[in-house]
């Protein structure tokens, strides 16, 4: 072989090999495509969870997870109405995602290693931080779980959330009694009649059993949880571009609350922002959206439809909502929470 | 008014209410303590759903006499009835509907010509207009099945589910009783595996393992694929009372049929199926009173008819809370449905008594 034609050789490889490279920077993802084609994400919700899942009086829904599938079509589509949601109960979720009727779940669904694991499906990142918390009169004057000593506690029996609860106070020390009852709903009810000082469930059903409590403003729901369920949205295995696309929408809209970008600021803060974070993230710098086979206002589009994390929590289960939750572990990990996200960088 | 000249004198509503519930003191005490059983009940209930409840408003906020929020089946009414059908489209259900009662009244009126044919033709044309109006295309805008609910969904599916059904019944239930083997041994299966299992079941498979064994890009819409299921349930129930009827006619009208020469589609079609479907008639609308109740268990896959749709507006968190509204409103209106089918049977029954 001559030089001349090793030299051709090796420029043909090296084309080749930049080729392969650009290639794999824009991963073939049929799940865009497939939304692209048909003009909407296909998003599975919970059928119907007060706060974060649930179609209001105009038959239109809405939550705090139904938000990010209006994000991630805004991301996408550049329009946060294009979604079609796909309700589903807790035995339909998996099978609905796996056999691609859902592009993604949005559902309210803790992440654990045998679901990620062996059910073929990743999480990509925590959207509500679900623990188990109490809930206590205000006047009792108790602020966290500790401060439960000598009070009665209302649980369903059998219930997972009596033994979190019973083996907290156990293994702390703490004396508390706790009453049970068949159902869930009797145990509220008997809290609500004054038979016990607290009642126990996790955040979100909290949030939903305070508003049908005879004055809801007198009780007060602990931030302080005693059990650790993150939930976040879902995809199936494969199609790692789209997967990036969800993981990096939800860092996103983090992101633009942690930087303070909002619904209201983000055109401005687009034009004029001279942080180079904020300048990546709405697309002004760096062309991120394009890396992900995205226009570059993806997240300009996500912020400016739907807002930041913040906006979109305090409007669906937050102070903005009937629900009226704090922000407790939900609130950025700069300002006491442990909401994290990665830089964009 | 001979009727009138016959019919024996009735004692007064007093006498009779005396010698009925109280002629001795045992029958008293039974009958004042049922009264009083009675009046317990609805007292409260009375109170909650009528004296002390809210009519007015448009929140939950305007709900504040204490009893029964009717406001929220006011907020919700659009969607108790045609789910998240669009607005603008609605006109389109009411049509279908009205289609439909015209349909049911023209099947049951006698003048119409040669009615074993025309009915059925009747439904078959109904079926594939009403479909097109839901559905749209063909010129109408598209109206997914997601975006159906409420009362629509229930009456929809009750509807296709028992008119598909009764023709496949009528098939299986000749097929049982069918002289050739192999029909025999198809039909008895069919009808066994289908009654055997519960539409629970049925529902759940339908929804989530179909798709999973399907190949890609195949899909059947959910809707139809809970229908199918829900359908052949039915039509395996529906046989069933069919071959009640087959089995209940005197075997002298199939013989003397074929003595006169009819083969076995003349013999069927013109002497024992009329005769059998007459007498399985109460049977067959006892199935579709069922049928009805058990659309409702289409909820579980997250199809939202009327019980689902009821279930599913307490999630909003304006209206969390109304479980006895919701669950009392579409109660009522499953029992209107129901009652008023079988009192339209017994109607029918004693309208057409007769022998053979």
């Amino acid at each position: 072989m001559t030089h001349l034609a090793r030299g051709a050789l090796g420029a043909a490889l090296l084309a080749f090999g930049a080729d392969a490279a650009g290639a794999q920077q824009l991963a073939p993802s049929p799940t865009l495509d497939a939304i692209r084609a048909r003009g909407h994400v296909e998003c599975g919700v919970h059928l119907g969870l007060p706060g974060f899942s649930f179609a209001n009086d105009r038959g239109e829904w809405t939550g705090l997870d139904v938000d990010f599938c209006r994000a991630i079509a805004a991301a996408v589509l550049g329009d946060a109405n294009k979604v079609r949601y796909t309700p589903t109960s807790v035995q339909q979720r998996w099978p609905v995602l796996q056999s691609g009727q859902v592009d993604l779940l949005s559902r309210n669904t803790t992440i654990t290693f045998s679901r990620n694991v062996t059910l073929g499906v990743n999480f990509q990142g925590i959207n509500f931080y679900e623990g188990q918390s109490f809930i206590v009169r205000t006047s009792s004057g108790a602020k966290k779980p500790a401060d439960l000593e000598n009070a009665s506690i209302c649980v369903a029996a059998g219930s997972t959330e009596e033994r979190t609860a019973a083996d907290f106070f156990r293994e702390r020390n703490i004396k508390v009694t706790i009453i049970n009852f068949q159902k869930n709903d009797d145990a509220i009810a008997a809290y609500d009649a004054g038979r016990c000082d607290s009642y126990t469930a996790g955040l979100g059903a909290l949030a939903g059993q305070r508003i049908k409590l005879k004055t809801p403003a007198e009780h007060l729901i602990m931030t302080e949880t005693i059990s650790n369920d993150p939930q976040g949205p879902v995809t199936r295995w494969g199609d790692e571009r789209w997967q990036a696309v969800v993981r990096w929408v939800l860092n996103g809209m983090i992101a633009a609350e942690y930087l303070g970008v909002t619904s209201k600021n983000v055109d401005d803060m687009r034009a004029n922002s001279k942080s180079a974070e904020i300048r990546r993230l709405l697309g002004a710098d760096g062309g991120f959206g394009a890396m992900l086979g995205l226009s570059n206002d993806w997240m300009f589009n996500a912020i400016k439809q739907v807002g930041n994390y913040g906006e979109s929590y305090e409007r669906t289960v937050g102070k903005g909502s009937p629900l009226g939750l704090e922000r407790g572990q939900n609130q950025l990990w700069t300002r006491g929470g442990i909401l994290f996200t990665s830089p964009f960088q | 008014m001979t009727a009138a000249a016959i019919r024996p004198v009735r004692p007064s509503l007093l006498r009779r209410l005396r010698t009925d519930y109280f002629s001795t003191p045992l029958d008293a005490l039974v009958s004042l303590a049922c009264i009083a059983a009675i009046v317990a009940i609805a007292l409260p209930l009375l109170r909650w759903a009528v004296i002390n409840a809210n009519f007015s408003g448009t929140t939950r906020a305007d709900c504040t006499a204490g009893g029964a929020c009717w406001v929220f089946i006011k907020a919700r009414f659009g969607q108790f009835m045609y789910g998240f059908y669009p607005p603008a489209e609605r006109w389109r259900v009411d049509l279908a509907a009205l289609l439909l009662i015209g349909t049911v009244a023209l099947s049951f009126w006698r003048g119409l010509p040669r009615r074993a044919l025309t009915v059925p033709a009747l439904w078959a044309v109904l079926l594939v207009v009403d479909a097109w109006l839901l559905a749209g295309g063909f010129g109408l805008p598209r109206v997914e099945t997601r975006q159906w609910g409420g009362l629509m969904l229930t009456v929809f599916l009750s509807v296709y589910a028992g008119v598909l059904a009764v023709p496949l019944g009528i098939l299986l239930a000749l097929g049982r009783q069918s002289e050739l083997p192999v029909i025999r041994l198809v039909a008895t299966i069919f009808i066994e595996f289908w009654r055997g299992v519960p539409i629970i079941t049925v529902i759940f498979l339908a929804s989530l393992l179909l798709p999973l064994v399907m190949p890609a890009g195949w899909d059947i819409d959910r809707l139809v694929r809970a229908l199918v299921g829900l359908a052949f349930v039915i039509a395996a129930y529906m046989a069933e009372a069919v071959r009640g009827g087959l089995q209940a006619m005197p075997k002298g009208q199939g013989e003397a049929a074929a003595a006169s020469g009819l083969g076995y589609w003349q013999t069927t079609g013109l002497i024992v199926l009329p005769q059998a479907l007459r007498i399985s008639m109460p049977a067959m609308t006892n199935e579709f009173i069922a049928l009805v109740k058990n659309t409702s268990l289409v909820s579980i896959v997250s199809i939202f008819d009327l019980l689902g749709i009821a279930q599913a507006s307490l999630a909003d968190p304006n209206w969390v809370g109304m479980n006895m509204e919701a669950y009392a409103f579409s109660g009522a209106v499953y029992w209107l449905i129901c009652f008023g089918l079988s009192r339209w049977s017994r109607h029918l029954e004693t309208s057409r008594k007769t022998t053979h």
